[in-house]
């Protein structure tokens, strides 16, 4: 990596000769490309010394980097010859064309290895097999990702670790499904974040409330549950708000309030319950009740007592607890907040209750004795189908009944029924995707997967779950692979809410959406950042993508939408005027700047230090995420950047971060790289490290201007766009590939980039609809296709 | 049908403890009247790490006099009757736990503890712990390598710019792999014994767990005739996987069955109890049911969390203790702040105690034990690193002398004693985070 940096930074110190029209592709490398790409500097660990431009197919894995770097127009190199953009888009063009035409000839789909189910696949496969919600953190350790997504089979591994939570959790859920009454009382907290602001009101809370959480928690059995309710406190002992007078707190239960209990301010800045004598011991903040079995909806939350503008001595930031000191400081008005709700129980069981899951197990019940076999077999039977994606035969079947008849023995029905589902859900039929290549294919062979495969990997893909009896009927009657069949299927399957998983799950990974809540921006710089705008960053991104899926938009709405999703907090952050409440709603975006992923909070503060911008997380973020170019790692002992130093007692004085940056480069090994992401992210300087818009850096005016390495000047966050635009194969090829990688559970190789090739130019005659992305991978050879491997890889 | 179960108190899960596990060292496997030592079953040191945030006020914890048969200081005053055991080390610091802004102080201040690191801000990088690399080498043939307690929820908002990582543990497996501490004493207990309320639930469950295992297996090899070559490698390392998940099962059912004073482990704990001196007992409990049984040997716990806000009134300091840490400097108020150290001295007095009335091979666990127990910070109104309260009790199986007050030179790494600590446990390197060296201990 280093002689990368070191000969990128040579050339610019080459002459700069005058493009002319090589004669021949080869020419065309010997002039422009040898010069750092040859067998002895092997610039970027790449020689194209020894390849044959006029016959790519033959080094394909060579060329595909070559086209990689064309495609993002990143090459050749700031300062080195360049012939014109034309030039390059024929001789691009024309590798593809060779390697496609060879590829179409003999494909080579892939393989992906044996896929144990992740803890989401899990999560939602439960859910879709027996009704049920599990808190599937709680249950199951975190997977390993690769490729920035989680569902990549070559790193989901066991362990016996791993082996013995799994089947701690087909015990679990299997009780929690039929409804064990032999259970004893458990406790789950569900926590508020301690940087919520709780003044105003939180969406999914009744109007007239403020702060607190909604629950949906899944009480096993029929009855007694004790709720215990913790408040916020400050950092030196009290209760956050203490001082209030008149709170209080309420909790319903879908929807009826069961309980308001008044808070009482006790000097100084404690609370109790109140209601009582004022000398008796406290009451503790808690309830017991009886509930039915099932999934239900608990809200806990303060009634809102005033929405009164407050006149403070001084000056409040949006963050309420930005600063808890003052929670307990004159001259700040300052309300108690909701720290957590504990559910604690059963106690008192009263039955298994009637719960959706127990309607989806019991598919029928035996009237008398003598039905009980007839019936075990059939729930057995339905529930073994469902959980192993295909039809079950008696050999499938019958040992799970010997478990069913043990348990029967010392047990009841039920409790026969919960051990053959504990079986069933410990299986690795059910934990791990299986295929299986035919016999008479010989190694190095590709063949088509079977039906009830193929409806695995659609379910998988576009649910993150298993496949539903619909979808399991068509493959077992072998019509799946009827492509108008297919076709209705994936369109049917893109409708049904279980899609929301290409949001909550590929999305939020590609976008590094889940990332966000691990973000803490710098308080002391970024007084106003709550938990409140940042799960607004998360919407909004969530939401403009639902909008592409679900309204089948074109995906470069992603960079360009000129209508956004806003609700008051993030209005007001935005410089949005006459937004008002919690919810979001859809705004036309007014100012270019803020349209399409670029201008949304997510990605700025994703792509941000603590205290400052990163203009090198940025470029080197897009180049990874939307042009599918990742920058090199830097060398080691690379001198840190100079940080301003602030804080508490510190002063001095403070350049722009661009500035700092400059002095940075000037280090000759770094400027190779540097010189591609800088620029990328200097235009987004305007953005401050939350995304707010500024127009200075520590008192110097915003320089968003830059040059990009195929000569493109950029003055700010509009000519980046469009500059991503005009090259709109890297950006879908991007997505595409990302999307591949999804669908199929593995990374991309080389001789994908056929496929990527071949989906993208069809989505392009369909106006790229997400639709047709969608349509492109399933169509696919890989999707469709498998090479039986020669030998273990492993 | 059913019999409500109310939080469960300390003395109800005590019932019987100290003899309540089927152990797993059995005497009988012990020739009578051998000293332990002398046969091959020698025994391994569990090692405890005890972190308190915020300092203390020195001059009431450091002791007058050095050396064998130190006087003890007010505060330390509870370990007392287990002179034999303990060592005061004085002088030692933690420098890097300082940084430029003062906003880091206390986020650096447990990520460091036990390593010595420099974390960093932004990401999620520190130093591997002291007791992870102890795990390497004396936690590989136990259930689980080690354990992390807390008493403190995790907190999900962590100013300064600092990740909550740096706040929720001090223990690091990697520089950036934090391990999640657990305060729940019912997921503790899980962990540590299994899933079910009573004894007798526990048994049937991982009875039944076998007979799922064991037609697993079969179902698997059946499979794996039928998979594509090249996933027949992760196949075999899945059945690998059921073997071991298998022996640990028969593991705990033939110790129930050889058990020749066959008393249970209690009932699991449901809920987190309210007060923290029956929280804390209660963690002290499990680990110590966790060490005698060799479920672990190796424990890291979080008395609190830097920054806390709980009040110990039981002290005698009704104030939140990070607030009292902030004593102005003022005599009156530091002394009010010993009250809360001394307090939580006392909680370490009653874990060393139950420690050494545990029998454990030819001696007791605390022979057998090494406990460290401080604080990153030394005067927590100025964010201090410099001398730091620490304290390592315990026989550590014969490694370590006791009844001492050791004074380092001014300025000694605490990386240094971390060095040494490993030395004994059998983990011999030549550095460890900023040391510089040894430390006689």
């Amino acid at each position: 990596m280093r002689i990368f940096f070191t000969v990128c930074g040579l050339a610019i110190f080459t002459a700069v000769l005058t493009a002319q029209q090589p004669s021949s592709q080869q020419d065309l490398v010997s002039k422009y490309c040898l010069t750092c790409h040859n067998d002895k500097l092997q610039t970027g660990g790449l020689t194209l010394e020894k390849v044959d431009a006029a016959h790519p197919a033959r080094d394909a894995e060579t060329w595909e980097k070559v086209i990689r770097k064309l495609r993002a127009g990143l090459m050749p190199p700031s300062g080195a010859p360049r012939p014109d953009r034309a030039t390059l888009d024929t001789f691009r063009a024309s590798l593809e064309a060779s390697i496609d035409q060879a590829a179409s000839e003999r494909p080579n789909p892939g393989a992906t290895a044996l896929h144990r189910l992740n803890r989401t696949e899990y999560a939602n496969a439960i859910r879709d097999l027996l009704a049920i919600d599990v808190d599937v953190a709680t249950i199951l350790p975190a997977d390993d990702s690769s490729e920035g997504l989680d569902n990549i089979a070559d790193v989901l591994g066991t362990s016996p670790a791993l082996l013995e939570r799994y089947i701690g959790a087909a015990a679990k859920i299997s009780r929690l499904a039929v409804g064990d009454t032999d259970i004893g009382a458990q406790s789950v907290t569900y926590k508020v974040r301690g940087d919520l602001t709780q003044d105003d009101h939180i969406p999914g809370l009744p109007v007239g409330t403020r702060g607190g959480i909604v629950i949906k928690h899944n009480f096993p059995v029929d009855g007694e549950y004790l709720f215990k309710f913790a408040l916020l406190k400050v950092n030196f002992g009290p209760e956050y708000g203490g001082a209030s007078k008149g709170e209080q707190l309420e909790m319903s239960l879908n929807g009826e309030r069961v309980a308001l209990l008044n808070l009482e301010s006790v000097p100084y800045y404690y609370i109790r319950r109140g209601g009582g004598n004022a000398n008796a011991p406290a009451v503790p903040l808690e309830i017991r009740l009886p509930l039915k079995a099932g999934p239900q909806t608990i809200m806990v939350t303060f009634i809102k007592r005033t929405s009164a503008e407050v006149d403070d001595l001084v000056q409040r930031f949006e963050a309420t607890t930005a600063d808890l000191q003052t929670g307990v400081q004159f001259g700040y008005t300052t309300v108690p907040h909701l720290s957590g709700v504990e559910i604690i129980g059963p106690y008192n069981i009263m039955g298994p209750g009637n719960t959706p899951s127990r309607t989806r197990i019991f598919v029928c019940r035996p009237g008398s004795a003598s039905e009980e076999p007839a019936c075990a077999k059939k729930i057995v039977s339905t529930l073994a189908r469902r959980a192993y994606r295909r039809p079950v035969t008696d050999a499938d079947v019958d040992p799970l009944l010997n478990f069913y008849r043990a348990a029967r023995q010392n047990g009841t029905f039920d409790q026969g029924i919960e051990m053959a589902l504990r079986r069933i859900i410990a299986d690795p039929q059910f934990v791990f995707r299986v295929e299986r290549d035919p016999s008479n294919i010989p190694p190095g062979g590709t063949y088509r997967i079977s039906d009830l495969e193929l409806a695995s990997r659609l379910s998988f893909f576009l649910w993150s779950s298993i496949p539903d009896d619909e979808l399991l009927d068509i493959a077992a009657q072998g019509r799946l692979k009827d492509p108008a069949v297919l076709q209705q299927q994936v369109r049917r399957m893109l409708k049904d809410p279980r899609s929301d998983a290409l949001i909550g799950n590929f999305a939020s990974q590609w976008l590094f959406l889940r990332e966000l809540k691990n973000r803490n921006p710098d308080l002391l710089a970024f007084p106003d950042f709550d938990d409140n705008l940042r799960q607004a960053f998360q919407r909004e991104t969530e939401m403009l993508f639902e909008s592409i899926v679900r309204e089948d938009r074109n995906v470069f709405d992603i960079l360009k939408a000129d209508y956004t999703f806003v609700n008051e907090r993030l209005a007001k952050h935005y410089g949005i005027p006459n937004i008002y409440g919690s919810d979001f709603r859809r705004v036309t975006v007014q100012s270019p700047a803020r349209r399409g992923l670029l201008g949304q909070g997510s990605f700025l503060t994703l792509t941000s230090n603590t205290n400052r911008t990163s203009p090198v997380t940025r470029g080197a973020w897009i180049l990874e995420n939307l042009l599918g170019t990742p920058p090199p790692q830097p060398p080691p002992n690379v001198p840190p950047f100079p940080e301003a130093r602030t804080g508490q007692g510190v002063t001095e004085v403070a350049t722009s971060v661009r500035d700092r940056m400059i002095l940075h480069r000037t280090n000759q090994p770094c400027k190779g790289c540097h010189q591609i992401m800088d620029p990328i992210g200097l235009a987004l300087e305007n953005f401050d490290a939350v995304g707010r818009w500024r127009a200075t850096d520590s008192g110097s005016p915003i320089d968003a201007s830059g040059q990009l390495v195929d000569g493109t000047a950029l003055d700010g966050v509009d000519s980046l766009r469009n500059a991503l635009l005009s090259r709109p194969d890297a950006f879908v090829g991007t997505m595409t590939e990302k999307l591949l990688m999804y669908a199929m559970g593995r990374a991309s190789h080389y001789y994908d980039m056929s496929a990527v090739r071949t989906i993208t130019r069809d989505a392009a005659r369909n106006d790229y609809r997400f639709s047709s992305l969608v349509l492109g991978i399933v169509n696919s050879k890989p999707f469709q296709m498998r090479i039986k491997k020669a030998e273990e890889t492993q | 049908m059913f019999i409500t179960k109310k939080h469960l108190s300390r003395r109800t899960f005590l019932r019987g403890a100290g003899v309540t596990l089927a152990l797993p060292f059995l005497e009988s496997m012990v020739p009578a009247q051998t000293p332990l030592r002398n046969t091959a079953a020698i025994p391994k040191t569990r090692l405890g790490c005890l972190y308190v945030p915020h300092g203390a006020t020195m001059y009431k914890w450091t002791p007058a006099t050095e050396g064998k048969g130190f006087q003890f200081s007010e505060t330390l005053s509870p370990l007392e009757k287990y002179r034999d055991r303990v060592n005061v080390v004085s002088n030692l610091c933690h420098q890097s736990a300082s940084g430029a802004d003062a906003g880091g102080e206390h986020a650096r201040s447990a990520a460091i503890f036990l390593s010595g690191g420099s974390p960093q801000k932004g990401g999620v990088k520190s130093g591997i712990t002291v007791d992870q690399l102890a795990a390497r080498r004396i936690g590989q043939d136990t259930p689980l390598p080690s354990i992390e307690l807390a008493i403190e929820e995790v907190s999900l908002s962590c100013g300064a710019g600092y990740g909550c990582a740096y706040f929720n543990t001090i223990a690091w497996q990697t520089p950036t792999v934090p391990l999640p501490m657990e305060n729940s004493p019912q997921a503790v207990f899980e962990k540590l014994f299994g899933d079910g309320g009573t004894t007798e639930q526990r048994l049937a469950r991982k009875k039944e767990d076998r007979s799922i295992l064991d037609s697993i297996r079969e179902q698997t090899l059946g499979l794996k005739a039928t998979l594509p070559s090249s996933d027949r490698a992760r196949i075999d390392g899945y059945l690998d996987d059921i073997r071991e998940i298998e022996r640990r099962i028969k593991t705990v059912l033939d110790r129930e069955a050889q058990a020749v004073n066959k008393q249970s482990v209690p009932d699991a704990p449901v809920g987190t109890p309210e007060a923290f001196e029956e929280h804390v007992k209660l963690m002290f409990d499990l680990l110590t049911l966790a060490y005698q049984s060799e479920t672990t040997r190796v424990a890291t716990i979080m008395l609190a969390k830097d920054l806390s806000p709980t009040s110990y009134p039981a002290s005698g300091n009704r104030g939140g203790f990070h607030g009292a840490s902030h004593h102005a400097n003022i005599k009156a108020n530091m002394d009010n702040f010993a009250l809360i150290n001394k307090y939580h001295i006392s909680m370490l007095a009653y874990f060393i105690d139950k420690l050494s009335r545990t029998p454990d091979g030819d001696g007791n666990l605390l022979d057998h034990s090494m406990v460290l127990y401080g604080s990153s910070m030394s005067n927590g109104n100025q964010h201090d690193h410099d001398p730091l309260p620490i304290v390592l009790v315990g026989g550590g199986s014969g490694q370590l002398q006791g009844n001492r007050h050791i004074v380092t030179p001014a300025h000694t790494p605490m990386a240094n004693l971390l060095l040494s600590m490993l030395d004994k446990l059998g983990v011999h390197q030549d550095s460890f985070g900023d040391s510089t060296g040894k430390l006689e201990i």
